[in-house]
Formats: C-alpha cells, structure tokens, sequence
C-alpha cells in the first residue's frame, strides 16, 4: 500500500518534470499544447473515495497552475476532470477485468478502453480549459478547432507515455 | 435509512466539487496579471538555471539564423553611424545646440529565457532584471519591432507581457499618411495583430508599413512594427486593420530593453527651468 503511495509521488515527480520542461516548449502550429499532467487524475484506482480524487485534481491543477503563472486556470479544468471522472467510469464501465483495487492503466484494462478514456476525458479538460481561458464566444470556432487539435495532440501523447510506462514496469517486474 | 446515508454521501461530494470549484475560480478571475506575473518571476528564476542550461542546446540549432539576423543589423547599424557621422560634422560646422543629443536612448541587450505563443495572455522572460537596471514599464524591442512591456523584476530575472498579450495596446502610425492608432492582439494568430482607431479617410493599403508613434516614451520613434495585410471598413468611420508583424514571436531569442528615463529626467529639467 505505501509503496504504490511512493509510486504515485514517483509518477507525479516525472510527470510534472516532462510537461514543465519539455511539453511546454512544445507549441503545434501556435495554437495547441500538450498537457500530459492530467494522467495523475485519469491512473488514480478505481475505488477512490471521491473527496480524495477532487482534492488531487485540485492540488494537480494549483502545482501545474503555479508553475505557468496562470492561478486558477488549470486548477478549475482538473476539478472538473476529476468530479466527471466517476461518471466517466459509470458511462464506459470496464467489466472483465475490474478488481477492487486497481488502476485504470494499460496493465489492468484493454488499450482501447483506455484511449476511449483517455480521449474522452482530455476533451472535457481542454474545453473547461480553453472556455475559461478565452472566456468569450468571439472566436468560437477557432477555440473548437484549438480544443480538437490539442485533444488529438494530448491524447497521442498520453497514450504513447502510458504505453511506454506500462511496458518499463513490466520489464521491472 | 441506508439509502438516506447514500443520499447524503453523494451530496457531500457535490459540495466538495462546489466549494472547491468556487475556490480555483475565484483565484482565476481576481489575480491581476500583474500578481500572476510574480509568481511566474518567482518560480521561473528557479527554474532559470535549468533554462540557461537547455538554451544553450536549443540555440545552437539556431545559430545560423541568429548569424544571419546580427550581421544584417550590422549593415544596418554601420549605415546609421555614418548618417549620424554626416550630421555631426553638420552640427559641428553649424555649431547648434546640444539639445538633440537628449533624444538618445540607453538600450539593455537581454536575451530571452522563456517563452509562450500559445495561450491568450502571453509573457516572456528574460535574463536581466533590476541589478542591471531594468525596471517596471521598460519597453522591449528587437531588430523586427516591438515585443512587450517589463511587467515586474526580481534581481536578476524580469518577466514581460507579451505583444501577444489581450490586455495591453501599443500606439502605433501609418507611416504613409502618418495617421496614429493602437494596436491588440485578438488572440487567434501569433503572426498578426489588430489596428484599430485609423480613420476611414486615410489612403490605408496592403503592405503599408506600421511604425511606433513614440507618443507613451516606453518605445522609441518608429520603430518598424509590421505589414498592413487585410483591412475592412467597421463601424462606418474606422478602419480594422490586421497588421502582419514582422518579429517572430516563436523564434525570439536577443532582445533589447529601451531605457527612456534618461530622456524624461531631461525633460523634466528642461520644463522645469522654463
């Protein structure tokens, strides 16, 4: 149990230290930039007491938020990632292999239930994410063609990370 | 009873979400983006160190480049001095007053450490800050045109509000009929910027060059900007001008900082002693 707390803390370190120091730099085309950070909510287990799993989103957000100097702006899109997560879950409910225990990762359930999770939650981030950025329907077809762009962009990059990941785990093991 | 036990642990999830929710929100609409530019300061001048080390990578890339960019403003530098030679010596000949030599400014020469284009309210930040003398309200330029305003220093690191930035606006002329407006940034495109506030009347076409105005001091006088590239009549007496910028925000790197106090300390005194 502590050692998959340590894992977690582990997990959190790399992925903040990717997206800070190599994503950020990343900007397609000038309009799309991939968080990868979000996986620290989408690999939490399943059976997560739900005051818990807002309090990470939120605490995910304010790091990711501090360090980009936008208070608030990251924090608001995780929260609301994290308090859809379970209805997400209930949505796509996973049943042939669903231990009490577990975490959503490439291990535990099949590749495709995972991108359709993945894909599915990085959508509901980017739009709360980008709504509340521009916060205005001015240019609304060009922040739809931002949402898409960066989900496609993200989810890709999320995807192949948990794969790799997956992959280093096992060779561990 | 279990159901109402139930009940009651569903709502009490909702209202974590909401309280939480009102928290993260608040914080987003109330800090000023000067506040948020502190905290960036505070953490990218940890985070510096590591930037120093990587830039020195990532510029070797774009050496050729830079190479390019100085040996242009070479040329281009050596031609301003022996324009400034000729008029000295016109000067000397003449022996008029000494007052123009005031319109000089004092530049800083920075270079930029971190960098976005892609969220709507963009910053940079530099390497200099308060104990080379860069202070609040300085502005930043390179050889292509205007970057940004210095939003707040920490000893050795300062962070800018972007060109790319939907709250600021910099006055702006026409340089063919010298008409003056402001320019903003819409947030779609890192390569254009909006015009607006030029009369209809004004002979405005495609490829028109942009200066600065040099009305605020933070810039000094024309400096290039951009390229008039599209413009549309708005509300029936000004134009909406989209203007092609000439610097490319992606790939800034040497930038100058405008030190205008100099010149307003001197005319300070000059109006003073009037």
């Amino acid at each position: 149990m502590v050692s998959d707390y340590i894992k977690y803390l582990w997990l959190a370190v790399i992925l903040f230290l990717l997206q800070f120091l190599v994503l950020n730099n990343i900007d397609l085309f000038g309009y799309a930039n991939p968080y990868i950070y979000i996986l620290l909510v989408l690999l939490l287990p399943f059976n997560i007491p739900h005051w818990l799993l807002l309090l990470l989103g939120f605490a995910t957000g304010f790091v990711v938020d501090y360090f980009s100097s936008t208070i608030g702006l990251h924090t608001s899109a995780t929260l609301v990632l994290a308090y859809l997560r379970p209805f997400i879950h209930q949505r796509w409910s996973f049943k042939s292999v669903r231990y009490e225990y577990s975490n959503p990762d490439l291990a535990n359930v099949s590749l495709e239930w995972f991108s359709i999770y993945v894909v599915v939650s990085v959508l509901l981030h980017y739009t709360v994410l980008f709504m509340l950025e521009t916060f205005t329907f001015h240019h609304f077809y060009l922040t739809i063609f931002r949402i898409l762009l960066s989900t496609i962009l993200s989810s890709a990059f999320i995807i192949i990370f948990e794969i790799l990941r997956v992959r280093n785990v096992k060779r561990l093991k | 009873m279990n159901n109402f036990y139930e009940i009651l642990k569903r709502l009490y999830t909702h209202a974590i979400f909401l309280v939480l929710l009102g928290i993260s929100l608040s914080l987003y609409f109330n800090t000023t983006y000067y506040q948020k530019a502190q905290i960036g300061l505070l953490t990218k001048s940890l985070s510096g160190f590591w930037h120093k080390h990587t830039s020195f990578f990532t510029e070797l890339f774009s050496l050729r480049q830079t190479n390019m960019y100085l040996a242009l403003e070479n040329i281009k530098l050596r031609n301003q001095m022996e324009a400034y030679r000729l008029r000295l010596r016109e000067l000397q000949d003449s022996g008029s007053s000494f007052l123009d030599s005031a319109h000089i400014n004092h530049y800083i020469l920075a270079r930029v450490i971190d960098n976005s284009i892609n969220t709507r309210k963009n910053f940079l930040t530099i390497d200099v800050g308060s104990r080379n003398g860069v202070y609040k309200g300085m502005g930043v330029i390179t050889q292509n045109g205007v970057v940004g305003i210095v939003a707040s220093t920490s000893p050795n690191y300062s962070s800018v509000i972007s060109l790319l930035n939907t709250d600021i606006k910099v006055s702006v002329k026409h340089k063919k009929s010298g008409s003056f407006g402001a320019i903003s940034w819409d947030g779609t495109s890192y390569r254009k910027v909006i015009l607006d506030e030029i009369p209809l009347h004004c002979n405005v076409s495609e490829g028109d060059t942009i200066l600065t105005s040099g009305f605020s001091t933070i810039f000094p006088k024309e400096i290039p900007i951009g390229r008039v590239v599209d413009f549309y009549n708005k509300d029936g007496s000004f134009l909406s001008i989209t203007v092609e910028l000439f610097a490319d925000f992606k790939t800034l790197d040497y930038v100058y900082l405008v030190d205008s106090k100099g010149i307003n300390e001197i005319h300070q005194i000059q109006t003073e002693n009037r």
